[in-house]
């Protein structure tokens, strides 16, 4: 395997940095990336397909006169290759206008410790290893219900590192690991067709359940069957975990970054200290949760990632910045620098979007609602106004809900509305948190949502 | 505009590069080995070397300028019935073949619990040299020309209104060469030129905030700002955030509807064009008992053609080295084509219509869409609109997305309302949706004029795409109204 090693990649990094100030920088970074990953993908019921991916390069972003040029490369074997990186954004930097907001690169500051981001046994496991997973899920679900035809799905275990070097002094390696098995179903009968029904887990450590993974998905499948259309009301919704990270991630997540906020394009804009959610509302942006996601000792810029208080029951606190962004404010970054791997400059992104969440388990919350919709996934989140936050999706899955209890699937179902007021209209929050992409989050309870039906 | 001449290769050999050279040797080293040593039934290689400049402009500041470089080789094969893929970000021999033994090694994992193998129609060979020629290529335009084609377009939406709050600027060109080579005999160096620009803008006005977005995308050459000039596209985009200032909301419900060119790409292309493609048909789209059977109304054509000169999704040969070519999906209403691959062409006993497409060489190919439209008629778009007495024009998108079970949602920038036959005024936010193949059905008219817009489809990879047609009229669709 083609791994660099901490004190190579270190090194790497340095020799970049000093090259780049050497040739004229007035100031330079260098991000590493690496990425290995190990999957087996299943289709159309049947493991056919397994890969083994190893991605590796470098972005070197150079200051020359407050202007910034950035060039990356993935031929890292070649110190001629890496020279000819850093001249490039040299001349990147040359060819840009000089920013008057552009106040530097972040300064040293120590990193934090970050707990169970990284597990051993996920990189031992080998193809056969993965291919096993996913049989005992495939088999799951198929053992579920004949009816349930798994589309498709997988199981990847991926190593990830990266480091960061400034002229600063900033220097820091950090690595971690990931794996996740996913399996998306539908079922059939008589004709009918279900939506794509979707279960995944994704852990840093190896504690993936992927018997119940099968299971889940299965059922899910068979219960959207006999799916009915439904009237059209305002009522209540529960949204589920998968839903709501497609809702917020086009729109709530933006408002909160300084980026979006110093540009007009928040409706959070000038809102801090003011009430913008419900009281059952609590939101910390957590980059050093405990096995998060997105957990790691340092941001995209080698800023410490910090946790960061955005919604205090309903009043808005805060806001995710990077390095630029906070500087420009005369405060200090949260942290939130994000880079995808070595391709690109950092960007405001959320590490751990974390909603504290209730005690009401997801029975509980259900039991309490008399007419309802409880919703899995949505069509279209990604076409909502992202500036103003209104939206008009389609759910799907999505089950009806009445007194207390699921009475059946619905079919053709339309949610309109705003997501500033879905957040002000939250009356309760389950017991049930999981991570899904940047959200950490239980099922909520929305009340008075508009849902379009017949 | 002509944008990808193929020559056989000994015609013009002042366009070898000298690691081309040697390159082929490698490549077919691999490919043998993979064949003698590891007892792979195929095997294919596609070695990549890419050139990227990309900028975001925040407004009228350049965030960062930034060019890159990608050298990257993907290993397919095929071993007793399963694949095995490799990805590795070198093209030394050494490497390549540690990498072929992975992907051998991972085959042979996935085919332990194989029930079906996996079979492949039945491929030509072609030995061919692909060349990109542009008017205008982009890797001989200055970074500071680029600039400022970017700074130009900022400069019109932010001087267009005061109301106008900020606009984004993302700019994109990648141009490189493709070399593939399988173990049956084929061999093909391919140019790769892209040219993409996405362009957004925010509004508002007291407590309403707008966003309007375009994007441009062409395989020709940078000669697409000539056309889509920075006034021409800022102003548009500019003018559209700010005539949503003053837009209504929609009503929800069921309403007559007129579909502008751009919105009947995006609905072609996700709600019946991702039902088509057949590894979705496979896994159980609405499509799949549909083959020959009358779908639609019968004044609906629909196509998928990657032989669009200079349109974003053309391209001369797909990633498993077969030809694109102009496929015809829906023909007068009834299914006769389906979107495919060389193992989904085997298993429906079809040809493979060369919609094999990877995004780079981190990934494998898959079946994406290419140029997708529906064809046009005879209507005229006041005839489309006149005996509406209350109904919607939807005119530009902002996403869409569809679900195997044929529902599909379509979210709207632009939007007005049609009041006794005539256009009216602005709606914002609304979006449609439907069933698929009811909505088919229910198209009554069929518009004479056509335009393919440019866009990035998302199926796990990201394919740039071309999608449009006429302006149609539809006799009833789900209006998303706003709460």
């Amino acid at each position: 395997m083609v791994v660099l090693k901490e004190e190579e990649t270190l090194s790497l990094a340095e020799a970049a940095v000093n090259f780049a100030v050497k040739k004229g920088a007035d100031e330079a970074e260098v991000f590493i990336y690496q990425g290995l990953t190990t999957a087996v993908a299943i289709e159309r019921g049947q493991i056919a397909k397994s890969s083994r991916i190893i991605d590796q390069g470098l972005g070197v972003r150079a200051i020359v006169n407050s202007a910034a040029g950035f060039a990356y490369t993935n031929v890292l074997g070649d110190k001629g290759a890496i020279e000819e990186t850093a001249l490039k954004a040299l001349k990147s930097a040359k060819a840009s206008k000089p920013d008057n907001e552009w106040k530097g690169l972040p300064p040293k500051k120590p990193f934090q410790h970050v707990k169970n981001t990284f597990d051993k046994s996920v990189l031992k496991l080998s193809a056969d290893d993965l291919v096993k997973i996913a049989s005992t899920m495939l088999e799951a679900a198929e053992k579920t219900d004949k009816r349930v035809f798994p589309i498709e799905g997988g199981v990847g275990a991926s190593y990830l590192s990266r480091a960061v070097a400034n002229s600063n002094g900033v220097l820091g390696f950090d690595s971690g690991t990931v794996i996740e098995c996913s399996l998306a179903t539908i079922a059939r009968e008589k004709g009918e067709v279900t939506p794509v029904c979707f279960e995944f887990n994704v852990e840093r450590s190896y504690k993936v359940d992927p018997e119940w993974v099968g299971k889940e998905a299965a059922r899910l499948a068979v219960s959207a069957l006999k799916a009915k259309r439904i009237e059209t009301k305002n009522m209540k919704v529960v949204l589920a975990h998968f839903a709501l990270q497609q809702l917020l991630y086009y729109t709530l997540m933006n408002a909160v970054k300084a980026d979006y906020v110093q540009r007009n394009q928040s409706a959070f804009q000038g809102k801090i200290g003011e009430k913008v959610a419900s009281e059952t509302v609590t939101i910390y942006d957590d980059g050093l949760l405990d096995g998060g996601l997105h957990t790691w000792k340092f941001d995209g810029e080698g800023v410490p990632q910090q946790k960061t208080l955005i919604i205090d029951k309903g009043v808005l606190r805060g806001f995710i910045y990077d390095n630029y962004t906070a500087r420009k404010e005369g405060k200090e970054s949260t942290g939130n620098a994000s880079r995808a791997g070595y391709l690109s400059t950092p960007n405001v992104e959320p590490t751990n979007f974390h909603f504290i969440p209730g005690k009401k388990s997801p029975e509980e919350l259900i039991g309490e609602i008399d007419e309802g919709l409880l919703v899995y996934s949505l069509q279209g989140a990604h076409s909502s106004n992202p500036a103003s936050g209104e939206f008009s999706v389609v759910a799907s899955p999505s089950w009806k809900i009445e007194n207390g209890e699921i009475a059946h699937a619905a079919r053709g179902v339309m949610l309109a509305g705003n997501v500033f007021q879905v957040i002000k209209n939250v009356s309760a929050l389950a017991n049930n948190e999981r991570k899904i992409g940047p959200l950490v989050a239980p099922w909520i309870l929305v009340e008075n949502v508009k849902v379009i039906g017949k | 505009m002509i944008i990808l001449i193929s020559l056989p290769a000994e015609i013009n050999p002042s366009n070898f590069v000298p690691w081309g050279i040697n390159l082929k040797d490698i490549l077919a080293k691999v490919v043998d080995t993979a064949t003698q040593k590891f007892g792979a039934e195929y095997a294919e290689i596609r070695a990549q070397k890419l050139f990227k400049t990309m900028l975001t402009l925040k407004e009228e500041r350049v965030e960062a300028a930034k060019e890159g470089i990608e050298n990257g080789a993907a290993l397919r094969v095929l071993v007793d019935g399963a694949w095995g893929f490799a990805s590795v970000g070198t093209f030394n021999l050494e490497t390549l073949t540690s990498a072929l033994s992975d992907a051998c090694k991972m085959a042979k994992a996935a085919n332990s619990k194989l029930k079906t193998p996996i079979k492949l129609a039945k491929g030509k060979a072609f030995e061919d040299k692909v060349l990109a020629k542009p008017r205008k290529n982009p890797s001989q335009i200055s970074i500071e020309d680029k600039i400022a084609t970017t700074s130009a377009m900022a400069k019109t939406i932010l001087s267009y209104d005061r109301r106008v709050k900020s606009c984004t600027i993302d700019y994109l060109d990648l141009v490189g060469t493709n070399h593939f080579m399988n173990n049956e005999g084929t061999y093909i160096e391919q140019d790769k030129l892209y040219v993409w620009s996405r362009i957004t803008a925010t509004a508002k006005e007291a407590e309403i905030l707008t966003f309007s977005r375009e994007e441009i995308g062409s395989t020709a050459g940078y000669e697409v700002f000539d056309i889509e000039t920075p006034e021409i596209v800022g102003a548009k985009v500019a003018e559209r955030a700010i005539d949503q200032l003053k837009a209504k909301t929609p009503k929800g419900g069921k309403f007559k509807a007129v579909l502008g060119p751009n919105v009947v790409g995006v609905f072609v292309h996700e709600a019946f064009g991702h039902l088509a493609e057949a590894d979705l048909t496979l896994s159980g789209s609405v499509l799949m008992d549909k083959f020959g059977k009358k779908i639609a109304s019968d004044i609906v054509t629909l196509y998928d053609d990657g032989t669009v000169e200079g349109a974003f999704g053309s391209f001369k040969y797909d990633d498993e080295g077969v030809p694109a070519q102009k496929t015809l999906l829906v023909k007068d209403g009834v299914v006769v084509g389906l979107m495919h691959n060389r193992e989904t062409a085997s298993k429906f006993n079809a040809q493979p219509t060369g919609n094999a497409r990877a995004e780079d060489f981190r990934v494998e190919p898959i079946i994406r869409m290419r140029n997708t439209f529906m064809e046009p008629k005879d209507y005229s778009f006041e005839e489309l609109v006149e005996d509406i007495k209350f109904g919607y024009y939807f005119k530009s998108f902002r996403g869409g997305q569809a679900n195997l079970d044929g529902t599909f949602q379509v979210g709207i920038q632009e939007a007005y309302e049609i009041v006794k036959g005539e256009v009216g005024e602005p709606v914002r936010n609304a979006s449609i949706s439907g069933n698929t193949l009811e909505t088919l059905r229910k198209v009554d008219a069929v518009g004479k004029d056509f335009e393919l817009s440019p866009g990035r489809c998302g199926k796990g990879q990201t394919a740039f795409v071309c999608d449009g047609g006429p302006h149609i009229r539809v006799k009833e669709v789900i209006v998303g109204g706003s709460a």
